[in-house]
């Protein structure tokens, strides 16, 4: 079920009211388990067992590896934690993909194979739910977990529906502690979850959906030539587009969480008013790059070995980045793209970081400049159906097309322009603050008069429950 | 990603100035205590909730009753859950109507039903083609049907890619993909739809607010064509009635109507990427293609016994002469009856079908739609040999 959806209203309203009302925490938590899971089932209810079955198969794995005596043995049941998390992950979303580059691979040895093509369905928010599960297995591993006596709990940690299909990924040892004893709300909590999922939903329905995604999507599908102006501008777009798409899921999750007395972390914050792309990564779906970092990149040697091999672990991580993205070549090299804007920055802050001018106000400038446009750069191949059209893209965006076609209307110029302009002054001038304090530095009718008007944009939209883009992974 | 988890950590501890460290009690789970809270801002909330509340309550019932008095009433959406709802009624031996917004406008199902013994299925959908539609029903093995199906050419033959083709195609996918939570959300915005005026999707949206503003364009800047504005309402058999409004003889809507379908009509320049003559032979194979395509769906729901009809409905004024210049009688409309061998029922050529006035050039009034399907009852039962 969608957040934008007349369903998910009904149904929020039903669990938010029956949640407060009931008193033994056993049964609330009882009641957000089947919740969760009718809110997964609501899409395609056999996709729930798939869930349960993972999720039972880390919660007994994880107590394996917890009662393991030796190294090896705990080694060896976390490899099957992993294989089995993996294998199910890289069945339903990359079998197909697999397939098809085996029967290049062989085309080009001269073996011709026409492999089946499998009829496979994609769970919805599979990456982000394995991910959930799999974080289990791995902490205790690492010890700094140990595993919970509750297989319910363990349930919801895995399955808690506000971030189930779309994250922030979740840790369950973020989520586990909470269940311990019921949550008590603070002042004002509940209803700042609620203002929490206006701004979601506003992000999502009204900038993403109606001021930005028409036009990313004409110039994308756009299959002539197209100036350098309106291809910027589409990418542009497109770059607003996922931003508010997958930042407004992730506040509607947190916001929803308040609401049942549970602390989401932060999945975004400000990520176009970022300097670098290592700063980058801190802002921009902080749930994935840490798990990046703390499951893949510390444990390769992270920056605690040679440079060359420290940068070779950068390019490998932002490769299955990429690669988690979706099974395509566009979305890999999307990854490389970052892996490799990544050395380069770790190569220009060795040579410049002591020097006094890299420090200044226009130099700092600059850089978020450059980073923005570079990251608009790599959205192009995160958009693009294939590599001809991002070529074409490219192309255009250089100035490869100086006589092409001008397809954007002005309207849709100045929305993307206005929305772009002012994302990126909000981003700026909260880089390092939070929303939670510009809220109280703001007089209390301006949060009023935001509040409302998000939420008559939002009902004026009527919003018609386009998914958001982040379910395809 | 961080180029130090020293400054991954610091980072992430800034809001710790909010956070209250939990008791050593809570470390039941083991692991470190979880020590994030996020902040509450501390704002006077209830009475922020109370005024917003407020606010909203009365911007909604204003621009509701500002849509009222422009003229909108209350209508069901026509989206792909609603035709799938339709869809999922279709029975074996159902008749079926499907294409575009004629066949929706023109024909009564009352009518229709005293004619037929049964209650028809409306699944004809505004400016869509009827192709999708027609192919989804000649591959459903259980139905061996009636298909009574609309033909305005410049929509039957819509080639792949196009918008009349996509959203045809769209809303037969969503039929086959429709997940309980998008069937639930149909059921609960029905009565919400039947009851507010301006939750009319594609036309009161914040979206075609903007796409109203009067600004001017680049000269070769693609501007989508103007569809016409709320001329009729829906119910949820999918029985769509012109509205009084329109109806009425000379009215202001009506003619602002006529004046739409022009462009909406007219076939659009070719593509200034591709030379002209290769886009006119790309198009004309795909007609091709979608002649071959009918003529193979008709015989494949024949072969199990269904039936199928090919209706012409009534037009008139500037976009008959438009429609019959540009698609004439002899071109696509024979081809299709020639190639599939099936009965068609064009309007022009029965005397009793053909005198009806459409009061914007292209569908009947609601009054009239009622006496236009009678009249059609016999001709549609003697060319299916009922």
């Amino acid at each position: 079920m969608l957040f934008n959806s007349l369903t998910f209203v009904v149904f929020f309203a039903v669990v938010v009211t029956a949640y407060w009302s009931i008193r033994s925490w056993n049964a609330r938590k009882n009641l957000l388990v089947v919740a969760s899971y009718v809110f997964y089932g609501a899409w395609n209810p056999p996709f729930a067992a798939l869930l349960f079955s993972t999720t039972a198969m880390d919660f007994w794995l994880g107590r394996r590896i917890a009662k393991a005596k030796g190294q090896r043995s705990r080694r060896a049941w976390l490899v099957g934690s992993v294989c089995m998390n993996l294998s199910m992950l890289g069945f339903f979303k990359y079998g197909n993909f697999l397939l098809q580059n085996f029967q290049w691979l062989l085309a080009r040895i001269g073996i011709i194979y026409q492999p089946p093509h499998l009829d496979i369905l994609l769970p919805v928010g599979i990456s982000f739910y394995t991910f959930h599960s799999l974080s289990y297995t791995l902490d205790i591993y690492r010890d700094v977990l140990k595993p919970t006596k509750s297989l319910r709990d363990f349930i919801l940690a895995v399955s808690f529906f506000p971030q189930l299909v779309a994250g922030p990924i979740v840790r369950a040892g973020d989520f586990l502690p909470q269940l311990v004893r019921p949550p008590a709300l603070r002042a004002g909590q509940f209803f700042w979850g609620l203002l929490l999922m206006t701004l979601g939903l506003f992000e999502k329905i009204v900038l993403a959906d109606t001021m930005l995604s028409g036009s990313a999507d004409r110039i994308f599908g756009y299959a002539g030539p197209l100036v350098a102006l309106d291809s910027w501008l589409g990418v542009m777009a497109f770059a607003g587009q996922i931003f508010f798409d997958f930042a407004g899921y992730s506040t509607c999750a947190i916001g929803a969480a308040l609401c049942l007395g549970f602390h989401l972390k932060d999945n975004f914050r400000f990520p176009y008013a970022a300097i670098g792309f290592s700063d980058f990564w801190r802002r921009w779906h902080i749930s994935l790059s840490t798990f990046l970092r703390d499951y893949l990149y510390i444990p390769l040697g992270g920056n605690q070995v040679r440079p060359v091999r420290g940068a070779t672990n950068l390019v490998i991580v932002m490769f299955l980045g990429g690669l988690w993205h979706g099974a395509a070549w566009t979305f890999v090299v999307w990854g490389l793209l970052h892996g490799s804007y990544l050395v380069v920055e770790r190569v220009i802050r060795g040579l410049f970081e002591n020097k006094e001018w890299a420090s200044n106000l226009a130099t700092r400038l600059f850089a978020g400049f450059a980073t923005y446009a570079a990251v608009c750069i790599a959205w192009v191949f995160f958009r693009a159906s294939d590599f001809t059209v991002a070529a074409r893209m490219l192309r255009g965006m250089f100035g490869g097309h100086p006589h092409g076609d001008a397809i954007l209307t002005t309207r849709e110029m100045l929305q993307i322009a206005l929305v772009t302009a002012g994302m990126i002054l909000v981003h700026w001038s909260l880089r390092d603050s939070n929303i939670e304090t510009a809220v109280m530095r703001l007089p209390p009718w301006i949060v009023t008069a935001a509040w409302a008007l998000m939420a008559c944009a939002i009902i004026l939209t009527q919003g018609n429950s386009n998914a958001f883009i982040y379910f395809q992974f | 990603m961080p180029s130090s988890t020293s400054n991954f950590k610091r980072i992430l501890r800034l809001p710790r100035l909010f956070f209250s460290k939990p008791p050593e009690i809570e470390r039941v789970h083991g692991g470190p205590p979880f020590e994030y809270e996020r902040p509450i801002p501390q704002v006077p909330w209830r009475g922020i909730t109370v005024v917003v509340v407020l606010i909203v309550i009365a911007a909604v019932s204003a621009w509701e009753f500002c849509c009222r008095s422009i003229g909108y009433g209350p209508t069901l959406n026509d989206n792909e859950d609603l035709w799938t709802m339709a869809r999922q009624r279709v029975k074996p031996e159902s008749v079926v109507i499907i294409g575009d917004s004629r066949a929706w406008y023109d024909l009564d199902l009352d009518e229709l039903e005293k004619g037929f013994g049964k209650r028809p299925v409306q699944l004809a959908m505004g400016g869509s083609c009827a192709y999708p539609v027609l192919a989804d029903l000649a591959n459903d093995e259980n139905f061996h049907g009636t298909i009574i199906c609309s033909i305005v050419p410049r929509l039957f033959v819509a080639p792949p890619g196009t918008l009349p083709m996509e959203r045809t195609e769209k809303t037969v996918r969503r039929s086959h993909t429709q997940t309980p939570a998008q069937r639930v959300s149909q059921y609960l915005a029905m009565p919400l739809e039947e009851r507010v005026a301006f939750l009319k999707q594609e036309e009161l949206t914040l979206d075609d607010l903007l796409k109203r503003l009067p600004i001017p364009n680049r000269p070769h800047a693609q501007v989508p064509p103007r569809l016409p504005p709320y001329f009729g309402t829906l119910d949820r058999e999918r029985r769509a009635r012109m509205i009084e409004e329109c109806a009425r003889p000379g009215s202001e809507l009506a003619r602002m109507i006529q004046q739409i379908w022009i462009p909406l009509f007219t076939p659009p320049p070719p593509p200034t990427y591709i030379p002209k003559e290769e886009f006119e032979k790309k198009m004309g194979q795909a007609i091709e293609q979608r002649f071959h395509d009918i003529a193979e769906a008709v015989q494949k729901l024949r072969a199990r016994g269904g039936k199928i009809v090919f209706v012409r409905f009534p037009y008139g004024g500037g976009l008959k002469d438009l429609e019959d210049r540009e698609t004439p009688r002899a071109g696509i409309w024979d081809r299709v009856i020639k190639d599939t061998g099936a009965p068609g029922i064009y309007y022009e050529y029965y005397p009793e079908l053909k005198g009806f006035d459409c009061p914007e050039w292209s569908h009947l009034s609601a009054g009239d739609s009622v006496e236009f399907s009678k009249r059609l009852v016999p001709h549609l039962r003697k060319a299916l040999q009922l």
